[in-house]
């Protein structure tokens, strides 16, 4: 699919990048990348979104938004290290924009082994169901449960899913090679 | 022993911990790559402060934001104040945090729920 695709490819053309500029203006996206994913780019990123969220509303939204994208952001970078993918296989693709009623939308996605994804999508639907009351009482019980030096992805979700005005959701795409795309969405 | 001085920068704390006075400092954000390789030099420092005297120990704490593997480190910091605590130790927390910044002040609410030394949130106006 992507060979066919490559063989007609000829460049990005500039009329191209009006295209996605416009798709960006009427999503309201703030930060759209896709690529590679490294800690001095999730600092820098987070970073310039804190302080230009900052600049619009109060600083408790703004620390929502960071803390979400640090989050994600982390979790792919260390399934990526995790499971030995190259740069490119370990890419995010994330997108923040603005949400109705003065909320913003997080949203992030990558590449994962199949039933990494079955599993992170069964994970995420249980948390889905739990009230903010009960999301207190697994964060507090796994705070202490969680292994210590394992990037592990569990504690990260609850911490999202208690940050989330919404149930998060999820979805899963099967790609080339065993993988999937796994895909995560949090608004605050 | 040694004091234990860690240099902050943008995803780590600043960290001091004097060995005279009993205090382990930490200032700053924590969301480092690797949070269990900076938590574990002070985890080792505050064991053999411990071990080697009966003095008091403070934690004094100005973190604005801790991402959830610095968090999961600080609880084996807090649950060994505790420890040293039941055992009639003199040892506390302070957790200072920035008013514009309610987040932190939540957070050290929330911890100070599962403690019985002495956990004092100190409010700080920019």
């Amino acid at each position: 699919m992507a060979g066919s695709w490559m063989g007609m490819w000829e460049g990005l053309s500039l009329r191209q990048l009006g295209e996605l500029q416009k798709f960006c203006c009427d999503q309201e996206i703030l930060i759209c990348l896709n690529g590679p994913n490294s800690q001095s780019l999730i600092e820098e990123i987070g970073k310039a979104l804190r302080q230009h969220i900052a600049s619009q509303t109060e600083t408790s939204k703004a620390m929502d938004v960071f803390s979400t994208y640090i989050e994600m952001s982390q979790n792919i970078r260390n399934y990526g290290l995790s499971r030995n993918y190259d740069a490119v296989t370990a890419s995010a693709t994330v997108i923040i924009a603005s949400h109705p009623q003065g909320r913003y939308s997080i949203s992030a996605a990558n590449l994962v082994e199949k039933e990494d994804g079955e599993r992170l999508l069964e994970r995420i639907q249980t948390l889905a169901k739990l009230d903010k009351q009960e999301l207190k009482q697994l964060y507090k019980l796994q705070l202490r449960e969680a292994p210590l030096n394992a990037g592990g992805a569990g504690l990260g979700l609850i911490e999202m899913a208690r940050r989330s005005s919404e149930p998060m959701e999820s979805s899963l795409e099967d790609r080339p090679e065993g993988r999937s795309f796994f895909a995560l969405r949090v608004i605050v | 022993m040694q004091n234990l001085t860690i240099e902050a920068n943008q995803s780590s704390p600043s960290v001091i911990a004097d060995w005279e006075r009993g205090v382990i400092t930490m200032r700053g954000e924590s969301y480092p790559e690797n949070s269990f390789s900076l938590y574990e030099k002070i985890l080792d420092w505050l064991a053999s402060y411990l071990e080697a005297s009966k003095r008091s120990l403070q934690l004094d704490l100005e973190l604005n934001y801790l991402n959830t593997s610095s968090l999961r480190a600080m609880i084996e910091l807090f649950d060994a104040i505790q420890e040293a605590s039941e055992e009639g130790r003199d040892v506390s927390v302070i957790w200072r945090y920035d008013t514009r910044n309610p987040r932190a002040a939540e957070l050290g609410k929330e911890l100070k729920e599962d403690y019985t030394f002495s956990f004092v949130i100190v409010a700080i106006d920019p």
